[in-house]
């Protein structure tokens, strides 16, 4: 697996942030589900496309993927990509109750098939952790930083991460990504958050972050 | 999904290209979604390219098929190097799909990108003889050295062109 290189100051004032967008969403998820629910502190690193793809598990892993886009004073998008047995694990303790025990994942061709109310779920879930982090980066902001509606995705993670990704590498290689991982009843789900601002949003998040550091 | 073949995988990464004349080689790009895998092959001489396209065009620099601009180009230059014959060869390309129907800011790329590697071949007077371009869904594209098929595949279905 590639390893991202830190980088410094704005970044891991960035990642504080976004720590407790992440604690906040996490309190939120376990509100819902009455399960206990942690989101680790993410790492804040910069990257190229391909280490976003690798550390995603490689192009050609199938999995889940909730999509959110990034409105408002910063635009961009987010991402939360879960593996296809964790994913079904979140949507599972999160539909307690309310949907039959999951079904088992050998499907003649290894793809996973979710439920559409799995599929509500895991948008649930991903609208709740990215506009969590969102609501903290629009402190910087005067104006707020809004959510679009969540899309859930079961595919190639090189597929999604590319029609992501595209139009943030036009003139730049270089991107921003925080990555976590989920924690249900003390068994880890290991996912990974997103956030990718463009670059204008970039340049303005790192302004506002260093004017708040100094 | 992974790939596996008896003899050499060469890998084209994102905007990457690769190319080979061995005849047990297998030519592989995995996962594209918007982004363009276009293969040529040489019936004769059996040299072989896959280039993994990310987008039409763009500003100089970085990986050599990082726009299909100048990367086009590049594929073509590659594949003469090793013996092939861009006038004998067989183009096929597959991807350019629209994953996300809410994507902010959406740019159509994916088409744009199918429509960008056509025209780049039709400028050089040369045409793809297959395609699978467009839909919402992901692809692996494997080019094989032996015989020019290039499969095709996706989560749920295969194909061979």
């Amino acid at each position: 697996m590639t390893v991202m290189p830190r980088v410094a100051a704005p970044e891991l004032i960035l990642a504080g942030v976004l720590a407790t967008g992440l604690a906040r969403a996490g309190e939120a998820l376990a509100a819902m589900s009455g399960h206990e629910v942690t989101i680790a502190s993410p790492d804040v690193v910069s990257c190229t496309p391909a280490d976003v793809i690798e550390s995603a598990g490689g192009p050609d892993c199938v999995v889940v993927g909730v999509y959110v886009g990034i409105t408002g004073s910063l635009t961009g998008h987010a991402l939360l990509l879960l593996p296809p047995h964790g994913a079904r694990h979140l949507a599972t303790i999160l539909l307690e109750g309310i949907l039959d025990p999951a079904p088992s994942l050998s499907a003649p061709d290894g793809s996973l098939e979710l439920d559409p109310l799995e599929v509500s779920a895991l948008q649930e879930v991903g609208n709740v952790t990215i506009s969590a982090c969102l609501n903290e980066l629009g402190r910087f902001f005067p104006e707020p930083v809004h959510p679009t509606i969540p899309q859930a995705i079961v595919e190639l993670a090189g597929a999604i991460l590319d029609a992501v990704l595209l139009d943030l590498v036009a003139e730049s290689d270089q991107l921003l990504a925080a990555r976590t991982t989920f924690a249900i009843n003390g068994e880890t789900v290991d996912g990974t958050i997103l956030i990718l601002p463009d670059r204008r949003s970039l340049a303005a998040l790192a302004g506002a972050v260093a004017s708040v550091g100094s | 999904m992974t790939v596996t073949a008896a003899g050499p995988l060469l890998v084209a990464g994102i905007g990457e290209l690769v190319a080979t004349a061995d005849r047990e080689a297998t030519l592989v790009a995995y996962g594209l979604g918007s982004c363009i895998g276009l293969a040529a092959w040489d019936p004769r001489t059996h040299a072989a390219a896959l280039a993994h396209f990310m987008l039409p065009a763009g500003p100089a620099g970085g990986p050599p098929a990082k726009f299909v601009e100048g990367g086009f180009e590049a594929l073509l230059e590659r594949f003469a190097a090793i013996g092939g014959s861009v006038r004998r060869a067989e183009f096929k390309a597959a991807g350019g799909a629209s994953m996300l129907s809410v994507m902010v800011g959406s740019l159509d790329i994916g088409r744009r990108n199918a429509e960008a590697v056509a025209a780049r071949l039709a400028t050089h007077g040369l045409l793809l003889a297959a395609t699978d371009f467009g839909g919402s869904a992901g692809r692996t594209v494997q080019l094989s050295v032996a015989d020019g098929r290039f499969h095709v595949k996706s989560v749920a279905r295969s194909a061979v062109l």
